[in-house]
């Protein structure tokens, strides 16, 4: 399978063109494989958590998402699946006029991002995303338990488990790349705000954008498939109405949360102080 | 002269062949075993080859060779090779592969591997000119002629030319640094003090590819030491050797056969660049090999007229007398060599306007563009273009009408030109403006200046061209056959102007021998052809009917030694007529002509071509040498007197129709009238005068070269795109006239007249369409709809003076 | 690989006889298959290696697509029917004289000889970037070397761009537009119609392609509907040379005028946008009036208010502009 397309330039030299449309297919057939083997296993590590004790003063529900992470979230979402349909489906032969609303949604998305980058920076928590070192090892715990039943069960996470954090890291990563090369593209075609120099880089500089672009784009699809997934699965339901609502209950943070690692305080549900940093990954 | 074959229509003996299909061209030709060649086209405007591997090219059955620079014969630098190891624009050629067919050659290129190195390169000779600007060469971005050491000859030596930003400063002037070369007469300043009206514009010519109809295909093979070449050339003796250097082997040993040539408009003079290919390929593989040239590659190995970018400051006296001209030219030159284009626009336009006082500056930079060379009237037809309107321009300001206005400013026969101020063999500008005057009915045909019907505005134009029509010294040859029969060896090559047959109606007119006994010889230097011009500069008329009439003149007096021998008395006793030498007093005392061929042959020695004149050339002694023996002979060189330059000089007129609603522009009218002396051939004359005017009105209206400048790559590579103009383009019915002075510096008075026809044609249309706008002046050429309709419109074009290429 | 041009590379030729064999032979080979109509299109990206399919489809044997046809409602001319033809057919210059007119401005008289009418219509973008095999978004790549700002593109589009620049070339399609004709379109499924206006494509949609034709789909046939028949046509066609051009802007119009006003208008201009573009602004508000100078001056006006000239090609704005004006006042005439 080729992974980059190539192309012979007005001179005769070879050049990157973008990646080869069937890395598309692949990102959709591990996205797929993914919820189908996630489906074939996920019974062996159902209701393995038991409720912490205590949780007394705790109010009934907790805020997990405040108004501003859920807004961010649900732009970012609406953007980011009408960018994968307009960026894939002409390129899997579903013809329509796709480019300007995706150019027009990718600059939404650049623009949720950045409010999400400010208010995750002035109002949320850095850590509280962080994969740290501890993170890693629960998580290779968790994986050896899961899949082979040896070992202990790792211990509960804070406020965001730690796929949720990994998601969100790869999310950020495909993101980044893809609404960073994706503003650069926008000087390569006709829109109203940035002048249309094709020339501005070099072939080859355009070649590596233009490959970037779809690495963003075929890595969302296939986060998007099993984010959207998760999110369906009714375990998660608690933590999808949270992306609704904004809240979880008592018992759902009890059984799924270590108190210890997720200080919720004595909660004020109608404050905005929760965090939504997390908030790409909350259903990872 | 009892025969009045000057000045009479004929059928030139090879139009059945043509008409018929049977004429065979360049790329006719057929030889046992032949085999084809193509080339590898550089996908860059300047690179470097860093390695070639053909290897699974040559593994391919029926790929024969490939040829590259290393199997080139020595040569210099900066000489234009068939293949090169370094292209200086994109199209030339890197390697030539010989195969069994061109599709195995084409398919075998593809299987070669070229590694190539980018290298800058120009396009623009401004930019080229600027501090940090590319060059077009690894050296630089000019060639310039320069004396090394004292008393030596001059060099060719590349040079960088960079002139100060500040010089730039003003976009919508030519920067003007110092030139490579320039010359005055009479003081500008005073001129341009005593000067009424002074304009001073910046102009730009573009460049235009030749395009003649055949492309430069080219088949040659190798026979007992000899190589038989088959090229599409204008001239045929001198072309062999030109070439000799360039395929290694001595001028001798080539013969060269070209009897038709499908065009070349100066772009085949006396060679072609491919013409080495098929030679070294069946060099090296011992079969024939033919090398044709298609439309596409003609763009690339065909040649281009270089474009101007121009200064130029004319000042006008209330009479309207052009008191001073200061021109500076900026020759967009290719990438090799020193384009005459600058330096005839000088002359040109100091011959035209006979201005008083004149400077001149020009140079010439090198870009990575298809090569030039001469474009019928080079120079002269740009110059001619981007000051004809100046002259409407002050006509109109003036009050002057504006045959009158180019009346008032004609040379005449005593008139000096250039920087050396020389003289003229002769010239009948006035009596040819007044012939085209009314030949186009000048003061009915005024009404039709700006006149507007709807959306429809008329314009007229009228201009002056001149240039070159001859030159002296060559070499005729003939022979009386005991037949009867005069054979007419012309050495001139027939690339569709007939006067490789003109020029020998001298020779049967000298000897009052009908049409129809005579046999012209042309077009195969194995069949002994008399030393003659190139078929350029529009000399050939000119210095060939000389040279015939030289031979036939000397082969008159053989007629009449002969019969003195014979018959007695003294040869001055003897005239001739009706195929016979006889006594002036007794028609009977004669012979034949055949049977004085008969007696030339018995007497041998200077009668019948054992023995020739010294002063004839080499190539027509060995010719002579050839036909020795078979006849009464002529050979002799011109040696006529003369004194001044030999010009011939064309007034055009065209009407326009202009639709200011789409910016279309229709050629309605063009009449052309011609001072090029006597008129040999009215027919082909007349179609030399529509045929050039044609080609100047595609200069006018769109043919051009357009690249894209980020790649430096041409789009104007076929007919389509290049944009000649069609039959719809033209008028379908163009008068022409002429005065039909003869030249008193020839024996026969014929100038040519090749190229004065183009600046006329292209002038006239410029100066009618900016009639039709009210007198907008472009200073631009090509007009093309859009330009005439952004104007219309106030809207502003894309373009600044001085943008090219586009 | 080097670039060779003028050398045609090896393919397989068929010569099917029956539309049917023809469909089954694009299906068969898919992406490598080429349908031959006239040449003047293929032949030109054959010899520059441009293009290089594996099977060449031969349509010209196909007796099915030649010829023009009355039907009930209207003409059905088929696909293959050389432009002159076109041209010359004593009905089709009777009834609709516009078509006639468009496909006698064709290029040349050879050109019109050998080309045909679905060749016309189908028939690829000129733009020299393109056709000199640049890899731009059309062949595949990711950029437009036309609409740079140093870019060639004076005969590009104004309207309908989409990354890429290239206008529709085709003389014969506005003039179908004008007549809401019907194509007739042969696939592997069958026989479909669209409209004529639907026809044709543009970048937004489908980069790579000019017409709605899938592959392995043929243009079998135009019909022209009876309802335009006879009606008043303007055609015209700006060019640099006037022969053997395409055009910088064309018009058509077709209309009917009823009691001094305008009951019904089509108006078309192509060479504009990378599709021929119908100009329903501008027919509105003629629609229902009589043809005036000012309403034909404000159609033209409204006809190139979105415009989007690019560097070189800001003329095709008045140009089509006026064009339009002069249609309508023609036509109406």
């Amino acid at each position: 399978m080729e992974l980059f397309q190539y192309a012979s330039n007005p001179w005769g030299q070879e050049v990157l063109v973008r990646i080869s449309w069937s890395l598309f297919w692949l990102a959709l057939g591990a996205g797929v494989l993914f919820v189908v083997g996630h489906l074939a296993l996920r019974g062996r590590w159902q209701g393995q958590h038991t409720a912490t004790a205590g949780g007394a003063g705790l109010p009934e529900k907790i805020e997990r998402h405040g108004m501003g992470a859920r807004l961010f979230h649900w732009v970012m979402a609406l953007s980011m699946l009408v960018l994968l349909i307009t960026g894939f489906l002409p390129q899997i032969g579903v013809q329509f006029s796709w480019l300007t609303l995706h150019w027009v949604f990718g600059l939404v998305l650049v623009v949720s991002i950045v409010f999400h980058m400010i208010h995750a920076t002035v109002v949320l928590s850095f850590s509280d995303i962080w994969v740290s070192g501890r993170d890693v090892k629960e998580w290779l715990q968790g994986l050896r338990h899961d899949l082979t039943g040896s070992g202990e069960a790792p211990p509960k996470p804070g406020k965001y488990p730690v796929d949720h954090k990994m998601f969100h890291h790869a999310a950020t990563v495909g993101g980044l790349a893809a609404i960073i090369t994706g503003v650069l593209m926008m000087f390569r075609i006709e829109d109203p705000i940035f002048p249309r120099d094709p020339y501005m880089y070099s072939d080859g500089t355009w070649g590596v954008i233009y490959v970037l672009h779809g690495i963003g784009g075929v890595l969302l699809v296939g986060l998007t498939i099993t984010h959207v997934y998760f999110a369906i699965l009714p375990e998660k339901r608690g933590i999808t109405r949270s992306m609704i609502k904004g809240w979880i209950t008592r018992d759902e943070f009890l059984e799924h949360h270590d108190p210890e690692r997720w200080d919720v305080g004595e909660g004020d549900a109608d404050t905005d102080a929760a965090p939504s940093a997390a908030a790409v990954s909350e259903q990872g | 002269m009892a025969r009045t074959y000057h000045g009479t229509d004929y059928t030139p003996p090879d139009l059945i062949a043509k008409v018929t299909g049977k004429a065979r061209y360049a790329e006719d030709w057929r030889a046992e075993g032949m085999i084809f060649a193509k080339c590898l086209l550089s996908p860059m405007p300047h690179c470097r080859v860093r390695s070639i591997d053909a290897s699974e090219a040559l593994a391919m059955d029926g790929v024969h060779a490939i040829l590259t620079e290393e199997d080139l014969p020595e040569h210099g630098p900066m000489q234009e090779t068939c293949v090169t190891n370094e292209p200086l624009f994109e199209g030339q050629a890197i390697l030539a592969v010989a195969a069994d067919s061109e599709t195995l050659c084409a398919d075998a290129i593809e299987k070669i591997k070229v590694d190539l190195e980018p290298l800058p390169f120009a396009l623009d000779p401004l930019q080229s000119l600027r501090e940090g600007g590319s060059n077009a060469r690894t050296d630089g971005n000019s060639i310039v002629r320069e004396v090394l050491e004292e008393g030596g000859r001059p060099q060719m030596l590349v040079k960088e030319t960079k002139w100060s930003d500040d010089l730039f400063a003003d976009a919508d002037r030519l920067p003007m640094g110092d030139p490579h070369a320039e010359w005055t007469f009479g003081d500008l300043d005073a001129g341009f003090e005593a000067a009424d009206v002074v304009y001073d514009v910046a102009m730009y010519h573009q460049n235009v590819t030749h395009h003649p109809l055949e492309p430069r295909s080219c088949m040659a093979y190798w026979q007992n030491g000899k190589v038989y070449v088959h090229p599409s050339v204008q001239s045929i003796p001198i072309t062999a050797g030109s070439i000799a250097g360039s395929i290694g082997v001595a001028p001798t040993d080539i013969v060269l056969i070209c009897e038709y040539c499908g065009g070349g408009f100066g772009s085949k003079i006396a060679g072609t660049v491919n013409i080495p290919v098929s030679v070294l390929l069946s060099k090296m593989t011992s079969r024939p090999v033919m090398h044709r040239i298609t439309r596409y590659e003609e763009n690339y190995m065909g040649r281009a007229r270089p474009g101007f970018q121009a200064q130029i400051k004319v000042g006008f006296r209330k009479d309207g007398r052009l008191v001073a001209l200061d021109l500076y030219v900026v020759q967009d030159n290719g990438p090799y060599g020193i384009q005459s284009d600058m330096g005839s626009a000088g002359t040109v336009a100091s011959l035209s306007y006979q201005p008083e006082n004149m400077r001149w500056r020009g140079v010439s930079v090198l870009t990575n563009t298809p090569p030039r060379s001469a474009q019928r009237a080079p120079g002269g037809s740009q110059v001619t273009t981007l000051i004809e309107p100046l002259l409407d321009r002050a006509a109109e300001e003036l009050g002057i009408d504006r045959f009158e206005m180019r009346k008032i400013n004609a040379p005449d026969s005593d008139s000096k030109f250039n920087a050396n101020q020389g003289g003229l063999t002769c010239a009948y500008v006035r009596e040819a403006i007044d012939k085209a005057k009314e030949l186009v009915d000048w003061d009915n045909a005024k009404a039709l200046s700006r006149k507007r019907e709807g959306s429809k505005v008329t314009g007229v134009g009228v201009a002056v061209s001149s240039y070159t029509a001859g030159n002296f010294g060559f070499d005729g040859l003939m022979v009386m056959k005991p037949s009867g029969t005069l054979t007419i060896h012309s050495g001139v090559g027939n690339l569709g102007t007939h006067s490789y047959s003109d020029v020998s109606r001298t020779a049967a007119e000298v000897l009052d021998m009908p049409w129809e006994n005579c046999e012209v010889i042309w077009g195969n230097t194995a069949k002994h052809l008399p030393w003659t011009c190139v078929q350029a500069g529009s000399m050939t008329t000119h210095s060939m009917t000389r040279a015939a009439h030289a031979a036939a003149t000397q082969l008159k007096e053989k007629l009449q030694q002969i019969a003195a021998k014979d018959l007695g008395g003294s040869p001055s006793d003897y005239t001739i007529g009706g195929e016979r030498v006889y006594h002036r007093s007794n028609r009977s005392r004669g012979m034949t002509y055949g049977k004085a061929a008969d007696r030339a042959i018995a007497l041998g020695g200077v009668f019948d071509g054992h023995e020739v004149a010294e002063d004839i050339n080499p190539v027509t002694k060995a010719s002579a040498a050839g036909r020795a023996g078979q006849g009464l002979m002529g050979a002799a060189r011109d040696n006529y007197e003369r004194a001044g330059s030999v010009y011939s000089f064309v007034i055009g007129y065209a009407a326009i129709e202009l639709d200011t609603d789409t910016g279309d522009v229709q050629v309605i009218d063009y009449a052309a009238v011609t001072d090029c002396g006597t008129v040999m051939n009215p027919r082909s004359l007349a179609a030399q005068l529509h045929g050039g005017g044609v080609q100047g009105m595609g200069m006018a209206l769109g043919q051009k070269w357009t690249f894209d400048p980020q790649w430096g790559v041409p789009f104007t590579h076929r007919f389509y795109s290049a944009r000649p103009p069609s039959i719809l383009d033209v008028p379908s019915v163009m008068k022409a006239g002429w005065v039909d002075e003869p030249d008193p510096h020839s024996p026969v008075g014929a100038k040519g007249i090749g190229e004065p026809p183009v600046g006329a044609g292209e002038a006239a249309v410029v100066c009618a369409i900016r009639d039709a706008l009210g007198g907008h002046d472009f200073n631009r050429t090509p007009v093309q709809p859009d330009m005439i309709l952004n104007v219309i419109e106030g809207r502003p074009d894309h373009y600044r003076p001085f943008t090219t290429h586009t | 690989m080097a670039t060779i041009r003028d050398m045609i590379p090896e393919f397989e030729l068929f010569q099917p006889q029956g539309l049917d064999d023809a469909v089954t032979l694009l299906e068969r080979y898919g992406e490598d298959a080429w349908p031959l109509a006239g040449g003047l299109d293929s032949f030109d990206w054959f010899k520059d290696r441009v293009k290089r399919p594996r099977a060449v489809i031969d349509l010209g044997a196909i007796e099915a697509l030649h010829g023009v046809r009355s039907t009930g409602d209207g003409l059905e001319i088929g696909a293959l029917t050389p432009l002159s033809e076109v041209a010359d057919n004593a009905e089709i210059r009777d009834k609709y004289g516009i078509l006639a007119q468009a496909a006698g401005l064709v290029a040349t008289p050879q050109i019109r000889n050998q080309g045909t009418l679905g060749g016309n219509l189908c028939q690829d973008t000129r733009c020299w970037y393109y056709r000199g095999g640049w890899p731009c978004y059309r062949a595949g790549g990711n950029i437009c070397y036309a609409d740079t700002p140093e870019s060639m593109n004076r005969e590009h589009c104004v309207f309908g761009a989409s990354r890429c620049v290239a206008v529709n070339p085709s003389d014969t399609a506005p003039a179908l537009l004008a007549l809401d004709a019907e194509m007739v379109l042969q696939g592997p499924g069958g026989q479909r119609t669209v409209a004529a206006e639907d026809f044709f494509i543009g970048p937004a949609v489908d980069i790579t392609r000019m017409t709605v034709l899938r592959p392995g789909e043929l243009l079998a046939a135009i019909r022209l509907p009876a309802s335009w028949a006879g009606a008043s046509f303007y055609f015209e066609k700006v060019r640099d040379r006037q022969s053997w051009d395409f055009a910088l802007v064309s018009v058509a119009t077709t209309m009917k005028i009823e009691g001094g006003s305008v009951s019904d208008i089509r108006l078309v201009a192509n060479s504009v946008a990378p599709y021929p573009m119908r100009l329903r602004e501008a027919e509105s508000q003629v629609r229902g009036s009589a043809v005036t100078e000012a309403v034909a001056q404000a159609a033209g006006d409204v006809a190139v208010v979105d415009a989007k000239p690019l560097h070189q090609n800001g003329f095709k704005v008045p140009l089509m502009r006026n064009l339009v004006r002069r249609a309508l006042t023609e036509a109406a005439a």
